[in-house]
């Protein structure tokens, strides 16, 4: 179980970007973060997996632990260490290396392990990646990538997956793909995955519970398929106005729909 | 046709030094994109370390090689340490110039321990030689040469083949990428800096014994920078290419037009690589995606 307590995250002591976010995620299950840019979603993951301390941010007050031991102090590699990793935004691959050699440094920190074993659980999840095993990574199409760089967290067998905006700029169908993957691995390996989107209609399908952030806090949160039908989120994150109504124009608001919950 | 043979020899043996140097110049940039300037300095105290255990002590010469080497992998740790460490996510340039500065340092430092004049002269391989043809060859040179060679192919194998080497070309992708795998950069970087010192004292013990143990070996030991910027700054085995081929020019310019034109000549043909490739002759081209 990892629980985020009242988390408050500064960058450079000065730019306050998180103002106390709380939620847990159970073991094995699949929670998802939504709100719109700058909300503080990839800041929220960077504080859990301590890659914050790589630039210039700091935890500030409150507590992330996991297993009832405080992590939100501890460098990314003990972070790590511990199973859980990070997945960052924007198809982050080791561009001159091929596909096979970031597999492998993504198994890098277990020490006792049978590479050739993870590399074909990998390929299994991913057969798309095993043609394209001696291929030069950065030269991969972004969908390509993005399973590259899951594929390559997945060799450290991670206890919690975060992952950040696997989505974006990717074909609809690529996404599906991706997320049929997300959540054949959640059931077969149980791992835990917190999953940062702004395509709220995929993250909150895949998801069991969901917690939109706005300003750095948490506005809202609820099981997944009930916030799906919450007339704010329908608005303003799934684009939907009672759908499916005869529209008229005379109907049609000179106004814009307050959210209910600020 | 001796003489030209002579020359092409001395030539090779001394560019397979500044390769290896450049090596261990070409690691550090790869992984940390800092041009370390100091790399010719730690040369001369690793030379100079040798002599003290070799000439000093008069130990032989492999128990003197055993504990030189991880001395000169405790230099480059300590340079890193001390110097680099506390820089880390400060803006290139100033590391850079800490490089650049940390040479005088070093320079300083050997002229108040050893003075400046050059060290006593020895020979510290076995002596003999071998006749090719009309050429005479030491064993001096056969074996700075041979030793020169087999560093430069470990150091290769190390880098290509190995998982320790794997991780070194992920750094140089990027930091932030490895320590979300959780890989420790700062580990590798320490490691890096390490193998880099050793390359320096090899190299500098190599020189140091066909040219004499002398200050000025810092500065022919900064030949393995216009090496490494030929060979590609990137690319380990453009270093060796590099090295040989500076080699062979400052060998043949001294030998035919005088010898103060040797190291003159290999910075103009650095300067002319550089105006048509810019990115070395095996240097990895940024990968752009349209």
């Amino acid at each position: 179980m990892l629980k985020v307590n009242n988390v408050e995250v500064k960058y450079a002591g000065v730019i306050l970007i998180l103002r106390g976010v709380s939620f847990e995620v159970p073991d094995g299950s699949i929670i998802a973060l939504l709100g719109s840019n700058g909300a503080g979603k990839t800041t929220t993951l960077k504080a859990i997996s301590g890659l914050l301390r790589t630039e210039l941010g700091e935890v500030t007050a409150g507590t992330i632990e996991y297993d009832e031991r405080r992590i939100d102090q501890q460098d990314s590699e003990e972070v790590a260490k511990r199973g859980i990793i990070q997945v960052m935004e924007g198809r982050k691959v080791l561009g001159h290396l091929t596909v096979e050699e970031n597999l492998i440094l993504g198994g890098y920190i277990l020490k006792k392990t049978n590479v050739k074993k993870d590399l074909d659980m990998v390929y299994d999840y991913f057969p798309k990646l095993k043609t394209l095993r001696n291929a030069t990574s950065g030269y991969l199409s972004g969908g390509e990538q993005q399973m590259l760089v899951m594929g390559r967290a997945m060799m450290a067998h991670p206890k919690i997956m975060l992952l950040d905006e696997p989505s974006l700029g990717l074909a609809p169908l690529l996404v599906d793909e991706i997320y049929e993957i997300v959540a054949r691995l959640n059931a077969e390996e149980k791992t835990s995955v917190i999953v940062v989107e702004q395509n709220a209609r995929a993250a909150l399908a895949i998801s069991e519970y969901s917690y939109v952030m706005e300003n750095g806090r948490v506005v809202l949160d609820g099981p997944s398929s009930k916030l799906a039908n919450n007339e704010d989120i329908k608005e303003f994150y799934l684009g939907l106005s009672k759908l499916g109504e005869k529209r008229s124009y005379r109907e049609v608001k000179h106004y814009k729909r307050r959210k209910r919950w600020l | 046709m001796e003489f030209f043979g002579k020359i092409v020899i001395s030539g090779l043996v001394n560019g397979a030094i500044y390769g290896l140097v450049a090596i261990g110049f070409v690691l550090i940039y790869k992984a940390s994109s800092v041009l370390n300037f100091s790399q010719g300095y730690m040369l001369l105290l690793g030379a100079y370390i040798f002599w003290v255990f070799k000439a000093s002590l008069k130990l032989d010469l492999l128990f003197s090689l055993l504990i030189t080497i991880p001395l000169g992998f405790l230099m480059g740790i300590l340079i890193e340490r001390l110097t680099l460490r506390p820089l880390i996510g400060q803006p290139l340039v100033s590391i850079i110039t800490v490089t650049i500065f940390l040479s005088l340092v070093i320079e300083g430092l050997v002229s108040i321990i050893w003075g400046t004049y050059p060290l006593q002269q020895m020979s510290p391989f076995f002596r003999g030689s071998l006749r090719v043809g009309k050429i005479n060859l030491t064993s001096g040179t056969l074996f700075a040469f041979g030793l020169a060679l087999g560093a430069m192919f470990a150091l290769i194998f190390l880098f290509r083949y190995t998982r320790l080497g794997l991780a070194m070309r992920g750094v140089a992708e990027g930091h932030q990428i490895m320590q979300s795998m959780g890989i420790s950069v700062k580990r590798i970087l320490t490691i890096c800096w390490g193998i880099a010192g050793v390359a320096a004292t090899l190299g500098g013990i190599l020189l140091g014994s066909t040219l004499g143990f002398q200050l000025g070996l810092s500065y022919i030991g900064l030949l393995a920078i216009p090496a490494a910027f030929i060979g590609g700054l990137d690319s380990p085995e453009g270093a060796i290419v590099g090295g040989l081929l500076i080699g062979l020019i400052e060998s043949i310019a001294s030998g035919y037009f005088g010898k103060a034109s040797g190291v003159p000549t290999s910075y103009v043909i650095l300067i002319v690589v550089m105006l048509f490739r810019p990115y070395g002759l095996f240097g990895l081209r940024g990968i752009e995606r349209i």
